[in-house]
């Protein structure tokens, strides 16, 4: 992430990943979650935070998740059914579940069919929020498998010359495993900025960057000034010349094979971040063996960060690699949570009876 | 393709698709394509011209491919092999056959598998160029399953905050069937601009768009200037604070499925040695067609509808403008540059063929 987007400083407070995902778990399991569930969505969530991509981690999902919970919109024991099924492929009809506990659930389903027959590929609807989608894709690569992860749901983006939003920022994540390299893991939102660094940029009081959102008519503000009301997302691109017809075309397919491909959905009839996936899992030795991918993939991976940098810039990355550094980073550190964040864990811990988050000392 | 990229009127010759497709056919047997070969090449450049991507059509790509058979980089006559294979999957070896002949090819025996089990996937290492990759994901329409198509390979795109080229535009394209509507259709480059749209603006003597290319050092052009000599492309999003590191990873990851997954191509790999996927998935295999395409037509004109931002009069959705612009030109032909009529007449008259009818 962008450094303008990190907590500052002053206003951290540190928590051992362990704390961290205990409490969350304590959380899930007194919504009604059984304590597996409870830990599998947990993980998901404290994995964001730990790779440093608090946009999906507990600050800004946590409370989401138990006001979803609370509306009776995400159903803690849910009975998911597969609908369709071939050796490659399946639809899930979720039941209300937690993205973060279907989700997984159907990668796992994916690896299975790509073990037998090469590749796995599941649609799910009727499925809630399902946090970081790099989450579900990386669940790949201890089977020597290419993750791939989408999310739709949503009208929050404006299509290109368009005025009014009408797609999601809809996410695809890839993960694809080296050898000795950290793996290549890509998380991009089809949008400029993903929806909930806007929040994040509003709690930190950090500017908006030119082409970053659109005005209320979707005209790209193209100045720097402070986060207005009533802002629209912009595909990613910001303008047509800049290539926003991209960032949109990757919101419609994303649509089309979470939303439209399990149940019809999209636009205004699928809550923002709500409602389907699409997981696939890829297995390397079904197009080549696995060790002399992985030391291809070592050979281009190095081949990346080594590149030369621009004037201005120290270092080239590549996916993956900055939240595999921070992820190291933050197991010894521990995870900078805002301390707005750890007053809502002591007032929510406090209402459901349980522990208190434990703080690094 | 945004309007200054077309070819002015008064430069245009205008040249009916049925006329075109003879001649380009007719160079191809030349070359030494076989009938089938020739036919399939020619089918792939009459797409993307009726289409109106121009880059891809024959204008650029036609002299290329004639060069490249001509110095012996591309095979006329590949056979191309299967190298491993599951029930969903394989590999193949193209042995240097040119992408606009083996790729359709390689696409049907994808349609086949994914027939049997709701997917095909197919990576194929040591090809050459893939023309316009929606055609190869269109192929799957009419077998109401959703194409998806990669090339990758060469360098000529820097990585975000990177000096130097080590990966190119490599471009994803992806064909969903509707019912009424025109079909979607999405097919985009991973950098700002395709790489060969550089070419066609300088040929134009058109003026740079801010943010969409580099200066040799890597630093994104944020100004209006001519093209200069020496640029090479961004990534999608041109900054890192505008997504480059988006247009980065796409371009990445279809190297690894392309590339990295049929037989470990990238970077200073072969210049000119492309590597592609094509890629199938039945929605019979995962819902009802019937209701899939229905529900498409709702969702693509929910999104042509929407209310168009000032200064703009609609809003489109990828494959419809190419769709308009078919139509269009079956009707009126193809808008050719005369330097182009030029060298097809140049080229006939080298291969004692008829001159392209106007």
């Amino acid at each position: 992430m962008l450094e303008h987007f990190h907590v500052p400083d002053e206003d951290r407070v540190m928590i051992r990943r362990a704390d961290l995902f205990k409490t969350t778990t304590d959380i899930f399991e007194s919504m009604g979650m059984s304590r597996e569930d409870a830990e599998l969505a947990a993980d998901g969530l404290v994995t964001a935070d730990i790779r440093g991509c608090e946009t999906h981690g507990v600050s800004n999902m946590l409370r989401v998740y138990l006001q979803a919970f609370a509306e009776g919109k995400i159903n803690p024991t849910p009975d998911w059914k597969i609908t369709h099924e071939t050796s490659a492929v399946a639809t899930i009809d979720a039941d209300k579940a937690h993205g973060l506990v279907m989700v997984p659930k159907a990668m796992d389903l994916a690896i299975e069919k790509a073990k037998k027959v090469g590749i796995g590929a599941v649609t799910i609807h009727n499925s809630n929020h399902a946090g970081m989608m790099a989450y579900h894709a990386m669940r790949a690569m201890p089977h020597d498998m290419i993750g791939y992860a989408i999310t739709g749901g949503g009208a929050v983006m404006v299509p290109t010359y368009g005025a009014e939003p009408r797609v999601g920022a809809v996410p695809h994540a890839w993960a694809v495993p080296a050898d000795k390299m950290p793996p290549f893991v890509l998380d991009i939102s089809s949008s400029s900025v993903a929806a909930n660094k806007i929040q994040l940029l509003r709690r930190t009081g950090a500017p908006l960057l030119p082409g970053l959102m659109a005005d209320e008519e979707g005209t790209p503000i193209m100045e720097e000034r402070p986060v207005p009301d009533g802002v629209r997302l912009l595909p990613w691109g910001s303008t047509r010349e800049l290539g926003s017809h991209k960032g949109y075309g990757m919101a419609v397919i994303g649509q089309v094979f979470s939303g439209i491909l399990s149940a019809g959905l999209f636009g205004v009839s699928t809550p923002p971040g709500n409602g389907s996936q699409f997981v696939a899992a890829y297995s390397i030795d079904a197009f080549r063996d696995v060790a002399e991918f992985k030391s291809s993939m070592d050979e281009f991976l190095t081949y990346l960060v080594e590149t030369p940098p621009a004037p201005g810039h120290d270092r080239v990355y590549y996916a993956g690699l900055p939240e595999h550094e921070e992820t190291i980073v933050r197991e010894r550190d521990g995870i900078p949570l805002h301390r707005e964040v750890i007053e809502w864990f002591d007032s929510t811990t406090d209402d459901l009876k349980l522990d208190l988050i434990e703080r690094m000392s | 393709m945004l309007e200054h990229f077309h070819v002015a009127e008064d430069d245009a010759v205008r040249i009916m698709p049925d006329a075109l497709r003879k001649t380009v056919n007719e160079l191809f047997l030349k070359i030494g394509f076989s009938e089938q070969d020739a036919w399939q090449s020619t089918d792939v450049l009459l797409l993307s011209d009726t289409r109106g991507v121009d880059t891809h059509g024959v204008s650029n790509m036609m002299r290329r491919y004639i060069e490249g058979v001509n110095d012996g980089f591309i095979n006329p006559t590949p056979k191309w092999t299967i190298t491993r294979e599951t029930p969903t999957t394989a590999n193949v070896d193209c042995d240097r056959g040119l992408g606009i002949a083996v790729i359709p090819q390689v696409m049907e025996l994808a349609i086949e598998k994914a027939k049997d089990t709701g997917i095909g996937m197919i990576t194929m290492g040591n090809g050459r160029h893939a023309g316009m990759i929606a055609y190869h994901a269109m192929m799957a329409l009419p077998h109401d399953m959703i194409g998806y198509a990669i090339t990758a390979g060469g360098q000529s795109m820097p990585p975000t905050f990177g000096a130097e080229p080590r990966l190119a535009p490599n471009p994803h394209a992806w064909a969903v069937p509707a019912d009424k509507e025109p079909p979607f259709v999405l097919d985009i480059s991973s950098s700002s601009v395709a790489a060969n749209k550089v070419q066609l603006l300088r040929r134009m003597n058109s003026m740079t768009i801010p943010g969409m290319m580099a200066e040799s050092d890597g630093t994104p052009i944020m100004d209006e200037r001519p093209v200069p000599e020496e640029t090479i492309v961004l990534p999608n999003g041109a900054t890192r604070e505008l997504g480059s590191h988006k247009g980065y990873g796409l371009s990445a990851i279809a190297q690894v499925f392309g590339g990295i997954l049929s037989d470990g191509a990238f970077g200073p790999y072969q210049n000119g040695h492309m590597s592609h996927v094509v890629g199938v998935y039945s929605i019979e295999a995962f819902t009802d067609v019937k209701r899939f395409k229905s529900s498409m037509d709702d969702f693509l004109k929910y999104l042509r509808e929407t209310p168009p931002a000032p200064g703009h009069d609609r809003v489109y959705y990828a494959g419809l403008p190419e769709h308009e612009e078919s139509i269009d030109r079956h009707e009126r032909g193809i808008p050719l540059h005369h330097e182009v009529v030029e060298w097809f007449d140049s080229a006939t008259a080298e291969f004692n063929l008829a001159p392209l009818e106007r």
